[in-house]
């Protein structure tokens, strides 16, 4: 083995055993233990406990009721009318099935209507497609918190929905309002579909158009042929898409601590990834306080999270067709819908993207607006909030704290990633299987995992030393984020690595060039693009990381990023106005991860299905 | 100049064989061609010789030096790759540069040596062109003349000539070769395209399944194949089984259900006896119009087939249950359904004993 192979694979296996596998180990090795010896009493405890596994459910999904007035003229309660409470009073399966449902739910939504629009968009031409095509992805931009506060309010008793609807229309025949489970599924629903989306556009776009073309030939048209020919052979990425969406759900932490921090939602709450997180933070300043049951959850977590994960990548493994016709690009298909059906396209669209941005538009009202304070809608312009970001020292400081961590982050990313995808892609190396998985692993680990996984191997192993969490957060944040968000530059220097012939480097090596010469000579200029694109987009996501930034950070609030303070601003609730600045804090959130997609789909010239497998 | 030896060279990918137990010299200067079909192991062992894959078994040498553990970038052997390798981010001076550039060698000297290889191949001019901005031709001459800047021990060819058009494919081996004769290299060549390795070689290697079939002058492998791959390989040909009945010396007759056949022997064997079995190998363009009047290498059927070549016509011609190509006069009536007599002199007619089991072909290309 060469100097430059050893090095690399040294420095990443080192990163990965110390920042994420040793972490994780540590904290499933709590679970696993009690009173010294090893015992799965903790996960019968768990597994056993009416909290986390509850059958019956207790509560209904939907409840119609009468609303009630007090008239101080009578002295008595007058019926005003009734309201559909969805969600808000039940389901309650427990913490765990809870979890499950939501995901079950939210990926099978979201895999209904990334599927449809993905095939919509693939297929067929028609004019103003590149406005739904932008628009398509605006849910993609993290706005963490404020996004489901805004749905929290708009659908509240007295929100934007039921003015319009209700008291203004008189459409409804009833008020409408949604929380608790149902809540969390609708927030994750909008957010999380252009992931499918994204996954099925770019499987169709894929298609060699021969296939579709010779089942036409056949006799095969319309929904025939989806069925038949194009559905199967998108399915890879519908897979992958829905599994990801199934993951993110279950470690999502935005909408329970929205919709629990802010309205009193309790049952939002009653999900894994909030139930792991309130246990570390009412167990502050000590992790002695925090019962090993909250391990045995969290690795059950963990177990649900990375078996679903592997099992699909094998799944798409198998089936990755990889279009067996050999040759350069071709056109995709594209066909001109008739009147009926550019109707529907246009209805479906329309729809789709009127329900799904509204968080975000009602993110950027929020900020702009004194939509707050002022009841269902928003009364007068204002920039208080955003002037507010230059002006309050401890926002300032929370800005740059971000960007700090999420640069140095990305500098590791780039030295890292590289260095793993350039020796799984081209070095036959025992280990390599490994270090690929250990690559691509952080996607399927849940952001509250490794946070409690850190805070509990840190603390415990590197006590004093600049590594403790009690001391610098912030430091272990780097790393956090650099392990978290490594998979973005690995699959965009991978992919890189696979459009670019081996023997472009044996060429230089054949011309005397060693490996190290060749590297910095041919493989890096070649794959630059690659490694930008993939650095931004590790950047912007590094930027709004949640699960581990809020976790860590209140170990020492002077060291929090962004969304940890846009977490106080929301959960802390110290006044109503609060939210509007945590609302400023998503719309420059939102506007980093604006530029840096349009600056790494120019330099990476393709759009990348980027949360895909 | 240097000679390549390789001994027991074996490389496994997985349970595939691609190179079993390689045993050849190249000598001293000479243009040596690997020959076979996709997959037979030909590029491998090239890339064998330039390091780029690394051996199971086996030892390679350039003259007396053991190179077997040498890594690609110690070897200084000089590939041209099948899709040329052309670094997109370089110019052509920059692509021709790089080796030179890699050893440090003074800026003048590249300069220079640079100049020198491109006017070799007729570059001159093109150096701030990007290999994007020239044509196949031209490209492949950037990946010729990259390869033989840094003066290599062996000049190594995978398939150099694949991606270019049939015109230009013809001149660019004319091209080839004047410039391995004018600097006397030892040139290693990788090719499934039996016409160019036998144009262009001093020897070939035939390949198939991993194993060196046989190694020879073209000529000699042409006429005298040791192995029914080597003589359906190189052109077509109609291969028929028979008994042999008679030898003479290096002449033997071979009954085929009652065609009596007389041909050379391919193999010098002491130990032949009549009553074997042996395969008749006949190549359509031997075939003669008018007869001698003898029962001996005689045939008469009816036609079955035909296509026109161009400067041939090309026939099948049914004898019973056995069919036979041969190439006959364009300008000839031939209909299909004819009758038709044709001859095959004995000296054009190859006889292989049967060594192997194997299934009868009656035609293969």
């Amino acid at each position: 083995m060469d100097g430059l192979t050893a090095f690399q694979l040294l420095f990443s296996t080192l990163a990965f055993s110390i920042f994420l596998v040793a972490p994780v180990a540590f904290m499933t090795a709590r679970a696993l233990f009690y009173e010294g010896s090893p015992s799965l009493k903790y996960f019968q405890d768990v597994l056993s406990s009416r909290e986390f596994v509850r059958f019956p459910p207790e509560g209904e999904l939907l409840k119609l009721e009468d609303m009630r007035r007090f008239n101080p003229q009578t002295g008595t309660l007058e019926v005003i009318g009734k309201c559909l409470y969805v969600g808000t009073e039940g389901p309650d399966f427990g913490i765990i099935i809870n979890s499950l449902l939501v995901a079950f739910v939210v990926s099978f939504f979201a895999a209904v209507m990334g599927t449809i629009a993905a095939f919509v968009m693939a297929r067929y031409d028609f004019p103003g497609k590149s406005i739904f095509r932008i628009m398509l992805l605006i849910p993609t931009l993290a706005t963490p918190f404020v996004n489901a506060y805004v749905v929290g309010k708009v659908f509240g008793l007295n929100g934007l929905f039921n003015y319009f609807f209700y008291d203004l229309l008189h459409i409804l025949p009833f008020k409408l309002t949604i929380g608790g489970l149902a809540g969390i599924a609708f927030i994750q629903t909008l957010s999380y579909y252009p992931i499918i989306y994204l996954n099925v556009f770019s499987s169709l776009i894929n298609i060699d158009p021969s296939l579709e073309e010779q089942a036409e030939n056949l006799g095969a048209h319309g929904f025939d042929l989806f069925r038949t020919v194009t559905l199967p052979l998108s399915l890879p990425g519908l897979a992958a898409g829905s599994t990801i969406t199934f993951i993110f759900s279950i470690e999502d932490l935005g909408a329970p601590i929205a919709l629990k921090g802010a309205f009193g939602d309790d049952l939002a709450g009653k999900v894994m990834s909030f139930a792991i997180y309130d246990e570390f933070r009412k167990g502050i300043g000590s992790i002695d306080q925090v019962h090993a049951s909250t391990f045995a959850l969290a690795v059950i977590m963990l177990i649900i999270a990375t078996v679903s994960f592997f099992a699909i990548k094998k799944y798409v493994g198998l089936r990755a067709y990889a279009m067996l016709s050999k040759g350069g690009r071709w056109n995709p298909r594209l066909s001109t819908p008739k009147k009926l059906r550019k109707t529907l396209t246009y209805f479906f669209l329309t729809l789709l993207v009127a329900i799904a941005i509204f968080p975000q538009v009602g993110v950027t009202m929020l900020a702009f607006t004194d939509w707050a304070l002022s009841g269902p809608i928003p009364k007068e312009l204002t920039l208080k909030y955003m002037i507010n970001l230059v002006i309050n020292p401890e926002i300032s400081r929370a800005i740059m704290n971000s960007l700090t961590y999420a640069g140095v982050a990305t500098l590791i990313i780039a030295i890292l990633g590289t260095s793993v995808a350039y020796l799984v892609a081209r070095r036959s190396i025992p280990g390599r299987d490994a270090l690929d998985m250990l690559a691509t692993m952080p996607i399927a680990i849940p952001g509250i995992i490794v946070a409690v996984g850190y805070l509990l191997f840190f603390a415990v192993t590197f006590s004093g030393s600049p590594m403790d969490p009690f001391i610098n957060p912030g430091l272990l944040l780097i790393f956090a984020y650099s392990i978290r968000r490594l998979p973005f530059t690995v699959r965009s220097v991978f992919a890189g690595l696979q459009q670019t012939h081996v023997e472009l480097e044996e060429a230089s090596y054949n011309l005397g060039a060693d490996r190290k010469t060749t590297l910095l000579k041919i493989v890096i200029p070649l794959i630059a693009g690659n490694i930008i694109g993939g650095g931004i987009l590790s950047f912007v996501y590094s930027m709004s990381e949640v699960s581990v930034s809020i976790t860590l950070s209140s170990l020492n609030p002077t060291q929090g990023p962004i969304t940890h303070y846009m977490s106080q601003l929301i959960y802390g609730i110290v006044s109503v106005e609060a939210v509007s600045t945590a609302a400023a804090l998503g719309v420059l959130l939102m506007s980093a991860q604006v530029i840096a997609i349009i600056v790494s789909n120019y330099i990476l010239k393709q759009r990348v299905a980027f949360l895909g497998m | 100049m240097v000679k390549v030896l390789l001994e027991n060279v074996t490389k496994k990918f997985g349970r595939v064989v691609a190179a079993d137990h390689i045993n050849l010299e190249v000598k001293h200067g000479e243009f040596f061609t690997f020959l076979g079909p996709s997959g037979c192991g030909k590029t491998t062992t090239l890339r064998l010789i330039a390091g780029l894959e690394h051996m199971d078994e086996g030892r390679i040498s350039f003259d007396d030096e053991d190179v077997s553990d040498l890594p690609p970038y110690k070897r200084r052997t000089g590939m041209v790759f099948q899709n040329y390798a052309l670094w997109p981010h370089m110019n052509v001076y920059d692509n021709v540069a790089y080796g030179l550039k890699i050893k440090k060698l003074p800026r003048d000297e590249v300069r220079e040596r640079v100049t020198e290889v491109l006017r070799l191949v007729k570059l001159e001019g093109l150096e701030n062109r990007r290999p994007t901005q020239l044509s196949g031709g031209q490209q492949q001459r950037v990946a010729l003349a990259r390869a033989l800047v840094i003066q290599p021990r062996v000049l190594l060819l995978d398939e150099p000539l694949s991606n270019l058009d049939a015109k230009l494919r013809i001149e660019t081996r004319e091209e080839i070769k004047r410039l391995q004769r004018k600097l006397g290299i030892t040139t290693i060549y990788v090719t499934h395209d039996q016409e160019e390795a036998m144009v262009i070689s001093d020897r070939v290697a035939i390949m198939n399944k991993g194993r060196i079939v046989q190694v020879g002058v073209p000529y000699e492998i042409y006429n005298a194949p040791r192995d029914l791959f080597t003589s359906s390989f190189l052109g077509r040909c109609s291969i028929l089984k028979g008994i042999i009945t008679q030898i003479s010396g290096n002449y033997v007759t071979v009954n085929v259900d009652g065609l009596m056949i007389t041909g050379v022997l391919s193999i010098q064997n002491a130990n032949l006896t009549p009553k074997r079995e042996a395969y008749v190998i006949l190549r359509p363009g031997d075939f003669l119009p008018s007869a001698p009047n003898t029962p001996y290498n005689t045939f008469v059927g009816t036609v079955e087939w035909t296509g026109f070549i161009g400067s041939y016509l090309q026939i099948r011609l049914r004898i019973n249950d056995r069919t036979i190509l041969v190439n006959v006069e364009p300008r000839s009536k031939v209909s299909i359904g004819s009758r038709i007599k044709t001859y095959i002199p004995f000296e054009y007619t190859t006889i292989l004993p049967l060594r192997e089991k194997r299934r009868p072909l009656t035609e293969k290309r």
